[in-house]
């Protein structure tokens, strides 16, 4: 029976691998990328000499600009938060008539985020006007266009950012725009697709094409993949040294090494060549803190907007000066299946009757969408036979759902792979079609 | 050149394919990288807690007074200095903004010198006289940088990392209105390091900017061209304690170096 099944995977394996071929999909030795290790991929990202040619910050005819969106937020936000009671977005405009991309960033990142960035400079490059969005989970998001502040439902969060762009496109009405796309990388690829989606009802933008990179597939899978990464066996670290400790010590040990402090965008690559490099089990845990950092902001932020007492007592007076380190502490403590528990399902179960927790999950996640993705012929996901945010059979739905529509790269970690010269041109071929 | 990052790159592909050969591949490809990973079995460990709340542990006793110089300075980068680097950047061509940017870095080398010399650095001195040699003549009193193309890496010393190289502590964090995050030994190394600049007199310019405060705006917007940072762009509610935490860090790197 073993034996039998054994042969069948066997089999699966090969009609896939024989399929994929067919669809021009890259195989691990033409692909070239040169980082197998996943953890490693998604911290040092590509090598200098292997990233596309990018146009410089200062060529690019680019200013931030911001909307008030929520009038009310000004007055109920407290004192503190007056920087985010506005949301501020990046346009970068072409000279004459152009398509437009909207890009949406991932988890808890920033209009501004580095790969937000990163695509931005690739795409003006390429001639295209940009639009780069914050996620609808980072803080200034959640204060300044969120209407529920409780960023995890997709099809809610669709819709407030599907509000922030058609408030973009009114606020540039002598911007020349010539067709629209969307694109999104992890988090925010999922949210395009939502998006998408929402734009076949409400045709503001009648989107021509819409790309996915490295999106989660089942929401819960991935942030319970992220949880577990500050769960690993990290050596060094005893009753006197902290985690943290250990990688400034081997940075330090570094610089010295090399003689002088240089933070260029090769450091990361190069730290990971020199006899300081991190462990697997070291780098996951880095990958997890930074998550854990980004669950920690959304935890504090919806509490606090939506007056629930988890974090912060209702109605504590804070001002300019109150020393917010009690309450980061408390956040701090909460991972994302915390945040589902306290504040995500509770809301989605007054909101909708729901049920339960694998009834949401099936909503927010790309399987709702299964029967679009299928029929819609303007999606491209881009993803990693590597992922860490993937689970198993998730490659699998995408392979369904999208068929040739799914370019499968065999290494790249989680988005390490975006600025890589092969995955670049996959972008601009697909969104200049 | 270009070539160069390929070999480390290839030798890392090889050694690392070999550790990753011998794992499991779906029958969709899937290759499940978090089996790979050694876990604590309980799930249970707070490392991540233990170690974020360490990183919290930073003298502050004057914390009311910096949280509200930080949004002091805040308000202060989008109201009036972010709009003069943009009118900055507006009005002058890249060429004449580099070779400010350079002339003043090549200033500020006096300062590192003195600092690398306090701290018997002997090879790093070499080097930085060698900078200020080779920038304030080829260079035409610093405008260029042809050092940096020789190989000579800028160094960046003050005295209050001379001060931290000879064991003073930190003392409390300190947030300065418009000169941002610092701690109290390295507001005294501010200080003394202006003093020097004041006192070396090199090439006449600090003299002749007593004169004409003009020189110091432009130092002072050239500095804020030169420095990449935005408020709000680590993007959280908790931006302040974040920027405390790497700024003391960097600081230790500094000192380290």
């Amino acid at each position: 029976m073993s034996v039998l099944l054994r042969l069948a995977v066997l089999f699966a394996a090969l009609v896939l691998s024989a399929t994929s071929q067919a669809l021009t999909q890259p195989d691990a030795t033409s692909y070239g990328y040169p980082l197998a290790n996943p953890f490693e991929a998604t911290i040092a990202t590509t090598p200098p000499a292997l990233r596309p040619a990018l146009p410089d910050d200062e060529d690019i005819d680019q200013a931030d600009h911001s909307l008030r969106l929520r009038p009310e937020r000004e007055f109920s936000l407290q004192k503190n938060f007056w920087p985010v009671s506005r949301l501020t977005y990046r346009l970068a405009r072409q000279d004459g008539p152009a398509p437009l991309v909207f890009l949406i960033a991932g988890t808890g990142a920033h209009y501004a985020s580095s790969l937000n960035e990163y695509l931005k400079k690739l795409l003006y490059g390429a001639g295209f006007h940009v639009v780069q969005l914050s996620s609808p989970t980072s803080y200034d998001f959640m204060a300044a266009a969120s209407r529920h502040a409780t960023p995890g439902i997709s099809s809610e969060d669709a819709d407030d950012l599907y509000r922030v762009m058609q408030a973009v496109r009114a606020r540039h009405p002598h911007l020349q725009v010539t067709d629209y796309h969307l694109a999104g990388y992890s988090l925010g690829a999922l949210h395009a697709a939502f998006v998408s989606r929402l734009d076949e009802s409400r045709r503001a933008f009648n989107f021509k094409r819409v790309l996915m990179l490295n999106p989660p597939v089942n929401l819960y899978t991935s942030t319970s993949n992220l949880d577990r990464l500050v769960q690993t066996r990290v050596s060094g670290i005893d009753d006197s040294t902290t985690f943290y400790q250990v990688v400034m010590a081997k940075l330090t040990r570094y610089f010295r090494e090399k003689g002088y402090i240089d933070l260029s965008e090769a450091l990361l690559y190069d730290f990971q060549q020199s006899k300081e490099q991190l462990s697997d089990e070291q780098m996951a845990m880095l990958i997890g803190s930074v998550f854990r950092f980004s669950a920690a902001d959304i935890v504090f932020t919806s509490d606090l907007l939506n007056r629930r007492g988890l974090i912060t007592p209702p109605n504590y007076p804070i001002t300019e000066s109150t020393r917010l380190e009690p309450f980061f502490r408390r956040a701090l403590q909460c991972d994302f299946d915390c945040y589902i528990r306290e504040q995500l399902l509770p809301m989605w179960r007054v909101q909708t009757n729901g049920n339960s927790l694998m009834q949401m999950v099936d909503q927010i996640s790309l399987y709702a969408l299964e029967d679009y993705l299928r029929r819609s012929g303007k999606i491209l996901v881009m993803h990693n036979a590597d992922d860490i945010i993937l689970g198993p059979g998730d490659l699998g739905f995408l392979r369904r759902a999208l068929g040739e529509r799914l370019i499968l790269y065999p290494r790249g970690g989680h988005c390490g792979n975006l600025n890589y010269r092969v995955n670049a041109n996959d972008m601009l071929e697909f969104l200049r079609g | 050149m270009a070539n160069k990052p390929f070999l480390p790159a290839l030798l890392l592909a090889v050694t690392a394919n070999l550790a990753w050969a011998d794992h499991i591949t779906d029958p969709d490809g899937f290759t499940r990288p978090l089996e790979h990973l050694k876990f604590n079995p309980g799930l249970d460990q707070r490392e991540f807690e233990r170690a974020s709340f360490d990183a919290l542990n930073v003298y502050d006793p004057w914390e009311r007074w910096n949280r509200r110089v930080y949004h002091f300075n805040y308000r202060f980068d989008e109201w009036v200095f972010l709009p003069m680097v943009r009118g900055y950047r507006y009005v002058t061509p890249r060429p004449v903004r580099n070779g400010v940017s350079n002339f003043f870095a090549n200033l500020g080398d006096v300062p590192n010198l003195v600092n690398s010399l306090l701290q018997l650095k002997g090879r790093r001195s070499m080097e930085i006289t060698c900078r200020l040699l080779f920038n304030t003549t080829f260079g035409v009193l610093g405008l260029w940088d042809p050092a940096s193309r020789m190989g000579l890496p800028k160094h960046s010393e003050d005295f209050g990392q001379t001060l931290g190289f000879y064991g003073v502590p930190e003392g409390p964090y300190l947030m300065l209105p418009l000169l941002g995050p610092s701690n109290l030994r390295d507001t005294a190394g501010l200080v003394t390091d202006y003093a020097v600049e004041f006192g070396v007199n090199y090439l006449d310019v600090a003299q002749t900017s007593s004169e004409h405060p003009e020189i110091t705006v432009l130092k002072a917007v050239d500095k804020r061209h030169v420095t990449n940072f935005r408020y709000g762009q680590t993007n959280s509610p908790f931006e302040y304690e974040k920027i405390r935490y790497v700024y003391t860090e960097s600081r230790k790197l500094q000192i380290a170096d």
